[in-house]
């Protein structure tokens, strides 16, 4: 198998003095600074040899300290257990790189954003248009450079709007969103149809950014971030402020005691049971299957009961800091935990004999919404998504964190590559993860919540986490910095890459099935203030501003 | 699947009525909910270590002038994560079980509390008095 030594020998032979500096900073972390010249061979000669897989771009402002822009190009090695981050700096005067889309097409977004938001140019990138900036941002105005400072407001200008694709001859256009109608979140997708086929479809969204690591780099502290990092998400918040703080943790060389983890692996899977449970109550809901959406909310509600009792809320849990948990399970409810999950665990197991014979919805959920698997692999899909697709990712055995070592599981995959393997997935996991709590309950020692955390950690350090959400893969990338804070704090939520195989997975399809195929993603955006008008009779497009949809 | 829905049928039989009658009768949170925060202007010193560690700077410090210190607790950015009273020294901040917060005046989410507080020789900056005994030998100290 595998080993970093290897990763690093192999680099070195190959490309020689162009790799600047090879190290193994934290265990099973590689990172590699290399001359801009040669990323794409590097990333060519990588992809030949071990075909890992790509995670994130980050791009981080170094010219404080020398000069330079540092984009970080983090790639996995599932099965050998590393993280690769490909590191060059480019030059502050002449911020110009050679994008990796070409060779890696998942790579399209996370190049696109580090551009919009750090400002390095992509040379050769197919899609020049911005994405994580709002249409009236000013040209040029990078917000996460460190000379921006958090709380500017720039005047806006309105001319630097975003055009959708233009439509294909013989076509039309549906548009769907920007307020997403079945998951009511802010989303626009622009659908070419020739009838009710659909031909190709094109992208606007971030609609809601809010600028989170912007602010965790200037204003807070490391543990002030751990609650804006939970509040990423409404429904898989703790994976986040777990991912976070197992990133500062491993960069610090801080080390969480045992029944911290055991207690994070807990909480991470009574959060995937009720995340499994409402999607499977909302895809149901959007194919008019109502009985279905009652019956799995009201298996879930007391998982939320449960959730509120141990930490003191329904969904924020708010329990982690760096280096441990702020509250205990203690024993006497340990016997409650088990009497509920057993009791979910049952009516889970009715709910999935009740439906898995029903033939109206093998034909709404079989055979739609195909992902193969080279679509799957080339846009780099994470969690039950690509789980339903055949490949066996799962960051909980690819990179185990918290106690997920110490459990025994098994990663449910399914080979139909359509809706309805991605809903198996789901439900084989919920009744996984409440296996996965009962062997926690038991194995969890006494012991203290809490690590040695050292008065200040020290700047300049760097590591990544995975964290296995409900909806797939979250990654996580701290660099520690002066102050108290993270100087960089990169996140990619799983809905990231995900979202990306919609043009691919839509193509073909009817327009009634697409809320569907959409939601079989168990998508997650957040709040828009636009909306798109289609005028039918001239088929001219208009999009509304906020004003003039309050004159109106 | 005639044999599917009979089982659908029966585990929503099964299930019966479940919700809650909420707002009809109470339906009080358990013990350790993080709801509302309590400020005891009696045990608090004016330290501000909680307005330090708030994740969303919902605590204000407001040193009026060397000896006068105001503290406002602002519930509507609260997130209660209960940080403030993990850290104060005093446990002058306590979580309640309250989570009915719902108001037609913002101003009714603001805590206030001012504290009497001694006068740093060197920074002419404000500090805890050293014994409890002290804060009322401090100008304008109130019962």
């Amino acid at each position: 198998m595998l080993t970093s030594r290897e990763i690093i020998e192999t680099l070195k032979t190959k490309f020689d003095k162009q790799i600047l500096k090879a190290e193994e900073k934290v265990s099973n972390q590689v990172f590699v600074a290399i001359v801009p010249d040669v990323l794409i061979p590097v990333i060519c000669f990588l992809n030949q040899s071990f075909s890992p897989r790509f995670l994130i771009n980050a791009g981080t402002d170094v010219v404080q300290q020398d000069g330079k822009y540092k984009a970080s190009y983090i790639f996995s090695f599932d099965s050998e257990k590393i993280f690769l981050c490909i590191q060059v700096a480019v030059d502050s005067t002449d911020p110009n790189i050679d994008s990796i889309t070409p060779i890696i097409a998942g790579a399209n977004w996370s190049e696109r954003e580090t551009r919009d938001l750090v400002g390095i140019n992509l040379r050769n990138h197919p899609d020049q248009r911005r994405l994580v900036l709002a249409d009236d941002w000013p040209q040029g105005l990078h917000p996460l450079r460190k000379d921006f400072p958090y709380d500017y407001k720039p005047p806006p200008e309105p001319q630097n709007k975003v055009l959708l694709k233009k439509r294909p001859e013989g076509t039309k256009v549906i548009p769907i969103g920007p307020f997403y109608p079945v998951l009511e979140e802010p989303a626009y997708f622009k659908l070419f149809v020739d009838g009710e086929t659909i031909v190709d479809c094109d992208y606007r969204g971030f609609y809601s950014h809010r600028g989170i690591e912007k602010i965790a780099e200037s204003k807070l502290t490391y543990n002030q971030v751990c609650f804006i990092a939970e509040r990423i998400c409404g429904i898989c918040g703790f994976i986040h402020s777990t991912c976070y703080c197992e990133a500062v943790e491993r960069a610090a060389g801080i080390e969480a005691p045992l029944r911290a983890r055991y207690i994070r692996t807990i909480m991470l899977e009574l959060e995937r049971v009720h995340s499994h449970l409402l999607w499977l109550g909302i895809a149901a809901h959007i194919i008019g299957f109502d009985t279905l959406l009652m019956q799995s909310w009201r298996i879930r509600e007391p998982v939320m009961w449960l959730c509120e009792k141990i930490s003191g809320n329904r969904k924020t849990y708010g329990m982690n800091l760096i280096g441990g948990v702020r509250r205990d399970i203690p024993a006497e409810i340990h016997d409650e935990i088990v009497r509920v999950i057993e009791k979910i665990e049952r009516e889970t197991v009715e709910v999935i004999d009740a439906v898995v014979g029903d033939t109206s919805l093998h034909a709404r959920l079989k055979n739609v919404g195909i992902l193969t698997e080279e679509v799957a692999r080339s846009i780099c899909t994470v969690g039950p998504t690509v789980r339903g697709s055949g490949i066996s990712i799962d960051s909980r055995i690819d990179h185990p964190y918290a106690a997920y070592e110490l459990v025994d599981f098994e990663v449910a995959v399914e080979t139909g590559c359509d809706i309805w393997a991605r809903a198996l997935v789901r439900l084989k996991e919920t009744i996984e993860s409440i296996k996965i709590v009962k062997q926690c309950l038991l194995k969890m020692p006494d012991g203290s919540i809490m690590g040695e955390v050292m008065e200040e950690i020290p700047p300049g350090r760097e590591a990544i986490c995975c964290v296995e959400a409900p909806r797939g893969e979250a990654v996580h990338y701290v660099q520690t910095g002066p102050d108290n804070r993270p100087y960089r704090w990169k996140v990619r939520a799983p809905t990231y890459p995900n979202l990306q195989c919609v043009p691919y997975i839509i193509k073909g399809e009817r327009i009634a099935d697409v809320p569907i195929i959409i939601g079989s993603l168990d998508p997650c955006y957040s709040c828009t203030e636009r909306m798109a008008v289609v005028d039918v009779k001239t088929g001219e497009e208009k999009i509304y501003t906020k004003e003039e949809v309050m004159k109106r | 699947m005639f044999i599917s829905k009979l089982k659908q049928a029966l585990i929503c039989l099964k299930a019966g009525r479940v919700t809650l009658p909420y707002p009809y009768k109470p339906s009080p949170p358990p013990e350790g909910f993080r709801g509302k925060l309590k400020v005891d202007i009696d045990k608090c010193v004016g330290c501000a270590g909680c307005a330090n560690v708030c994740p969303p700077g919902a605590i204000e410090v407001i040193d009026f002038d060397t000896g006068w210190r105001r503290m406002q607790f602002h519930l509507t950015r609260c997130i209660s994560c209960g940080r403030c009273e993990e850290v104060c020294p005093e446990k002058a901040v306590t979580l309640t079980d309250q989570f009915e917060l719902s108001t037609n005046t913002k101003e009714d989410l603001t805590v206030a509390i001012e504290v009497y507080m001694d006068t740093c020789q060197r920074c002419a900056r404000c500090f805890k008095p050293q014994h409890p005994l002290d804060k009322m030998m401090v100008t304008g100290f109130r019962k």
